[in-house]
């Protein structure tokens, strides 16, 4: 008799999965683990090892409560890929703080769990202290928690470590990765990962070459190099040092990063079609094309808008130090070329306007990006023109309208109402963060700002984001680079869940 | 006498003091310079940090960055200069600490626009150090202990799964 569809049989699901998940984060902790062998950090390595065996405990533990999963795949309904991949991603903050917190970087748990959001959700807002003096194993782990976290972890660890992977898909679009390249998941989450390693290594020796030529010794122009690549290309924002970008004085660096942040904000499908030969992709897709003109009218007001108030003299410094943070902050990078302060001190409300809009639009679906997306924004752009049209032929005409995203789709209402309902879930969370930040007393931009670049899971930082600043925002922050990354549904599928859960206990 | 000569004592006292109080506030902070970065654009200032990472050599010049802990900032120095510094702060050494005596730019132009200094003088005022790793023994038990546990439940469920 099969006692499976029992009253626990989700929570069996849910715990074999998440379990697996864990089981995949403690293996990739073997990375940090020998750095730390080869740069002699005995510190560091005691504490990914502490890390790693407790990692490994409980993802045991859960996959031994999920056992009967095994035999019973095709009971994985949506709702538990949506719940695995919340909870899994609440998982590992907590699992993966903990070398921050053995290292003695940050002044309390909070702030580790934060980093570590921050990583995953590829934000790359800090408030690890003393980056200067941050061990090598260490550095390596947080660029590898934003690396893994813009390629989509959940998929990683189910597709390398499950055999069968018929309901893999639910898991996938949980992470907010919906894509189809080939027709099994499996397929797609490795084209994913290959296109995604083929970048690192081309990434990781241009910037090591560049490192060299702007003299940073071998070794160091190496590592820099390997962090820098997956900060750019997970549209991360971490930087090994406290300057970030300001610390290499390096223009041919900036260019790279550029390169590489744009690349990495694209959508994978897009490269996939590139790299299958569809090179009109490029220009015809809707991504592209809405990226290009809110890119290109962001970069130009900003210049605009920062001449007026004489803040640089010439083109190269409006270059390295407006676009660049502009492209930034619109690809949801988070790369900074100025200290955060100038943007309070010296860029004005316009400027700061001007990032503020960027940051929420961010890159593209399914890529390494955060924000509320350039497709979202193009169709819904595209269902205003289509009922302007409308409203203007005759009642007789019924018109279709269609969009180009790696095929051509139809302009379907409730394809613009799913685009609409995230955005708008994007603006509340906005919203909210900066009204909390006015509550603490901050001034209102400078609010908006930082509560925009933790929505766009961003990174720039205008001096809010600071181990000093009040615990209520530091956890809101936390959970808005959590809901923004995950694009709501997972965590509003987790909190059902419980929710369902609690009324059942409740009234039996 | 007794009396004249407690009054010169006391007067050279003071002034000791107040030449050293006059020394300490002629360093400014890194962070007050990007605070206060449209005034200070183009003085000469004096700054104090640990030398990070390590020196960028560019022809005849280098970018050497210090941390002072209230911000880093790239200073633009000779090479010759940036040769006197020995060690540069990472996770196992404590940088040399510099004063760095140069000119303060908001929005440099020869740099494309980086807030940096172009030092005229820097100087080793303190010579950095390497850290010994200690680590409590209860941590290296804990770290075999756990990884044990970990080692053995792996076992038993590889066993498991493969029945």
């Amino acid at each position: 008799m099969n006692t499976f569809k029992g009253r626990f049989y989700s929570i069996i699901i849910i715990s074999y999965y998440t379990g697996f998940v864990v089981l995949g984060m403690s293996l990739l902790m073997v990375v940090p683990i020998l750095t730390a062998m080869v740069f002699r950090e005995w510190n560091p390595f005691l504490d990914f090892i502490i890390t790693m065996a407790i990692s490994t405990i409980l993802g045991l533990v859960l996959i031994v409560i999920g056992r009967e999963t095994r035999e019973n795949k095709s009971f994985v309904q949506w709702k538990h890929g949506f719940v695995v991949a919340a909870l899994s991603w609440i998982v590992l903050m907590v699992l993966c703080a903990i070398p921050y917190v053995l290292s003695g970087h940050v002044q309390s748990i909070v702030d580790a769990f934060f980093d570590v959001m921050s990583g995953f959700t590829t934000t790359g807002m800090v408030l690890t202290q003393d980056l200067d003096h941050l061990s090598v194993s260490l550095n390596m782990w947080r660029h590898m928690l934003t690396f893994i976290g813009g390629q989509g972890m959940i998929v990683l660890a189910l597709t390398f470590l499950l055999k069968e992977t018929g309901g893999a898909y639910i898991f996938y679009v949980g992470e907010a990765k919906d894509i189809d390249l080939v027709p099994n998941v499996k397929g797609t989450a490795r084209i994913i990962w290959k296109i995604s390693m083929i970048y690192l290594i081309v990434g990781t020796i241009v910037f090591w070459i560049t490192g060299i030529i702007i003299g940073l010794n071998p070794v160091s122009a190496f590592f820099n190099g390997l962090f820098i690549f997956a900060s750019s290309w997970s549209t991360g924002g971490f930087a090994p040092y406290t300057q970030n970008m300001m610390y290499y004085h390096s223009f041919s660096y900036e260019i790279i990063t550029i390169i590489f942040f744009i690349l990495g904000s694209l959508n994978f499908g897009l490269h996939y079609a590139v790299w299958s030969g569809n090179k009109k992709e490029l220009v015809k897709n809707i991504e592209t094309q809405s990226f290009l003109i809110t890119s290109f009218l962001a970069c130009a007001f900003a210049v605009v808008g920062l001449s007026k108030l004489s803040v640089y003299s010439d083109a190269v410094s409006m270059f390295r130090r407006v676009v660049y943070n502009v492209l930034s902050a619109h690809t949801t990078t988070g790369f900074g070329s100025v200290y955060a302060r100038q943007f309070a001190l010296e860029w004005g409300d316009f400027g700061i306007l001007i990032m503020i809009v960027v940051m929420l639009i961010g890159g593209s679906a399914c890529s390494t990006a955060g924000g509320f997306k350039a497709l979202r924004v193009g169709i819904i752009f595209k269902s205003v023109i289509a009922d302007v049209k409308r409203l203007l032929s005759s009642e007789r005409n019924v018109k279709v309208f269609r969009f180009h995203h790696i095929k051509d789709q139809i302009l379907a209402d409730q394809l613009v109402k799913a685009s609409a309902m995230i955005v708008i879930c994007y603006i509340i969370m906005f919203s909210i963060g900066t009204a909390i930040g006015t509550f603490y007393g901050y001034p209102l931009s400078s609010a908006a700002f930082e509560s925009a670049s933790i929505t766009g899971n961003v990174g720039l930082s205008i001096g809010i984001v600071a181990p000093a600043m009040p615990v209520v925002l530091k956890i809101y922050y936390i959970i808005a680079m959590y809901l923004g990354r995950l694009e709501f549904l997972s965590v509003f599928a987790l909190i059902g869940f419980i929710i369902g859960g609690v009324k059942k206990l409740w009234t039996k | 006498m007794d009396k004249i000569a407690k009054v010169i004592l006391l007067t050279v006292g003071l002034l000791l003091l107040f030449t050293i109080a006059a020394i300490a506030s002629d360093t400014i902070e890194l962070n007050q310079l990007v605070e206060n970065a449209a005034v200070m654009d183009g003085q000469t200032v004096i700054v104090k940090g640990e030398a990070i990472g390590e020196a960028m050599e560019r022809g005849d010049y280098a970018w050497v960055n210090i941390n002072d802990k209230t911000n880093a900032m790239g200073i633009w120095m000779k090479s010759d200069d940036a040769k006197k510094i020995n060690v540069f702060g990472d996770y196992k050494h404590i940088g040399d600490t510099v004063k760095v005596t140069g000119v303060f730019n908001r929005a440099c132009v020869e740099h494309g626009g980086d807030m940096d200094i172009h030092s005229d003088s820097v100087i080793v005022e303190a010579a950095g150090y390497a850290t010994a790793e200690t680590f409590p023994f209860y941590k290296m038990i804990v770290a075999v202990g756990l990884a044990l546990t970990a080692l053995i439940m792996g076992v038993v469920y590889l066993r498991q799964i493969k029945k």
